[in-house]
């Protein structure tokens, strides 16, 4: 993982295990690594990935076990509100993007369609 | 400080060890190969001997105590959890030490030489009773006072010199520095002495004016620290009183710059 | 969390040249603090105060409420810049030392790092290539279990892979109940080391603060903003 961007470190390591998190790498239940060897192993602060774990615990995202560690949430509807967050969020990039070449949404709709065929 | 010494003595018994070895084995050469020849030149050659084992130790301690005021060492010294006197003190007891080892071996040795070249039976009482005379335990412990206040006077001055002058390696400051304050002790000693005629006898320890005593008059002037008649030696007492005290007061200064003044 | 140390109106003067210009700064507790700048700017002074090898000519320091001293000195632990080790010792009389002289030295942490770094007990001192060195001394460093770190150009002129290992070293064996200074030049290799940054040039912290803070500011990496400042 690069840190290369201008962004806090704190919310690239937050990005970075959502990312595990809608792709299944990372499914429920499952156990983060620990502050340290995840400090180590990014090469970062310890502190910084601490403060990464509280913010994805205040986003209900993980919990902590006192004495165990920190746990992917069990909570579904959680994991599948990040899913849609993410997907919002990539959709409305596409269609900016998508936008900026000039097609009108019956274009754009079926251009999807047919990619999504292919994909098949 | 206890910890401290056991590195002192680490860090130098092997420089000191080798000299030791060096001047054994000239000290054995010389006799074995001049035995022929007039014990006089023997005996004077030894003592040179025994003079430059004592000034190559000295420069060697009075060396590594510059290196730690000049060199990356100071790094790991000056940042011990200890005081400037603990580290200095420790510095000294070692170098006391190392010089009452070479002493009393080099000497022993040369008087073992000496019986055996000279094909005489040794006679151990006659040795003994001079070794105990309380006048050359007197006189040797004097010595070595006298040496460690000369040792704490350059320490001192290195000390100083490295405060004051802070571009780094103008080496011969210190030296000035110590031939100032040399210069400044002897003659406050020198009025001392002459004020306080009081001398006493290593020997039976009576105490004795140079100022009446005829005997003095003769033998030397009276404004001397020390000397020896043929049968005495004496020691002015407020003088080498001003020597510990001197001594005392430098080797608080010493520790009172390398605690609180020293810029690395 | 309280101040670790607490730096007041510091300056430091050779002859009429200011290595050191009424220079404020406080260290947190638990907190990694980097301070940036480029060689002469006055880093090295700094740590030298904090670590008593040298004597301001004005102001104060305070390390967990004393002035620098005894006390100080056996709760900081202090990597050089350069070898400070005896040149007669080997690498086990370089324990013995720190054993002997410092009560916080943990010798299981001490033989664990070693070993991490591949170093053995029985090296001389001085047939240590550079790389070597720099890791036996953060050996010695870090297995203290000191209130308060000091690292002096860790990773400066140092390999690659020597560079990585000691950032290691470095990040798992700190513990949050201690403060660490490191200074550096390197800003783009150590950046994320930092909880703390101050930025010093000429002798006067420029810019100090949170470094994600600043990064979220700036919208730039501390690496960035140092160049910044300093390409000037």
């Amino acid at each position: 993982m690069d840190f290369n961007d201008k962004l806090p470190i704190y919310i690239q390591i937050m990005n970075y295990l959502k990312r595990k998190i809608t792709s299944g790498e990372i499914s429920e239940c499952d156990k983060l690594p620990s502050v340290r060897e995840f400090s180590s192993k990014l090469k970062v602060n310890p502190n910084t990935v601490q403060r990464a774990y509280q913010e994805l615990e205040r986003e209900d995202l993980v919990f902590t076990k006192r004495g165990m560690g920190t746990f992917v949430t069990e909570d579904d509807d959680v994991i599948m509100k990040l899913k849609k967050d993410t997907a919002k969020e990539v959709i409305s990039n596409f269609i900016g993007e998508i936008k900026g070449l000039n097609f009108d949404d019956d274009e754009i709709i079926e251009i999807i369609l047919n990619e999504i065929k292919k994909e098949d | 400080m206890g910890k401290y010494i056991k590195y002192e003595i680490k860090g130098t018994y092997k420089v000191i060890l080798g000299i030791l070895a060096i001047v054994l084995i000239a000290t054995t050469v010389l006799y074995n190969y001049t035995a022929k020849k007039e014990f006089s030149i023997i005996i004077a050659l030894a003592s040179m001997l025994i003079f430059g084992t004592f000034l190559s130790a000295f420069l060697y301690i009075v060396g590594s105590f510059r290196k730690e005021l000049y060199e990356d060492r100071g790094y790991l010294t000056f940042t011990l959890p200890l005081t400037g006197n603990q580290i200095l003190g420790a510095k000294l007891i070692v170098a006391f030490m190392w010089f009452f080892l070479l002493g009393s071996i080099t000497v022993s040795y040369n008087i073992f030489m000496l019986a055996k070249t000279s094909g005489e039976m040794i006679n151990f009482k006659e040795l003994l009773s001079l070794i105990n005379g309380s006048e050359i335990i007197s006189f040797a412990i004097m010595i070595l006072i006298s040496g460690i206040s000369t040792l704490i006077l350059i320490y001192f001055s290195m000390a100083l010199g490295r405060v004051t002058l802070k571009n780094k390696k103008i080496g011969g400051m210190w030296f000035i520095i110590f031939l100032v304050l040399s210069t400044i002790i002897a003659w406050i000693q020198m009025k001392i002495v002459t004020i306080s005629p009081y001398y006493i006898n290593l020997k039976d320890w009576s105490i004795v004016n140079s100022n009446i005593s005829s005997l003095f008059q003769i033998e030397m002037g009276s404004s001397s620290l020390m000397f020896s008649t043929g049968e005495y030696s004496y020691v002015n007492i407020l003088g080498f009183v001003t020597n510990i005290i001197a001594g005392i007061i430098l080797f608080l200064g010493t520790g009172h710059i390398i605690e609180n003044k020293i810029d690395l | 969390m309280g101040n670790l140390v607490e730096i007041k109106k510091l300056s430091k003067n050779y002859f009429n040249k200011k290595a050191l210009d009424n220079l404020d700064l406080n260290i947190e507790e638990g907190k990694v603090l980097g301070i940036l700048g480029p060689n002469g700017s006055g880093k090295t002074t700094l740590i030298k105060i904090l670590t008593g090898l040298l004597r301001q000519s004005k102001g104060e320091v305070l390390i967990d409420g004393h002035n620098v001293g005894v006390y100080t000195k056996s709760i900081v632990s202090y990597l050089p810049d350069r070898n400070f080790l005896y040149n007669w010792m080997t690498i086990e009389d370089a324990f013995k030392f720190y054993i002997d002289f410092y009560s916080d030295f943990d010798l299981k942490r001490g033989e664990e790092l070693l070993d991490f770094m591949k170093l053995g007990k029985d090296m001389k001192i001085t047939s240590l290539s550079k790389g070597m060195t720099e890791k036996l001394n953060l050996t010695l460093v870090l297995s203290r279990k000191a209130k308060l770190y000091i690292l002096d150009e860790p990773i400066a002129g140092v390999d690659p892979v020597a560079r990585d290992q000691i950032l290691d070293a470095i990040i798992k064996n700190y513990d949050s109940n201690s403060s660490m200074i490191i200074t550096t030049h390197l800003v783009r290799d150590m950046e994320n080391l930092f909880d703390d940054v101050a930025f010093l040039k000429d002798g006067g912290i420029i810019l100090k603060g949170n470094a994600e803070k600043l990064r979220e500011e700036k919208g730039k990496s501390i690496d960035e903003i140092y160049k910044e400042i300093f390409s000037k």
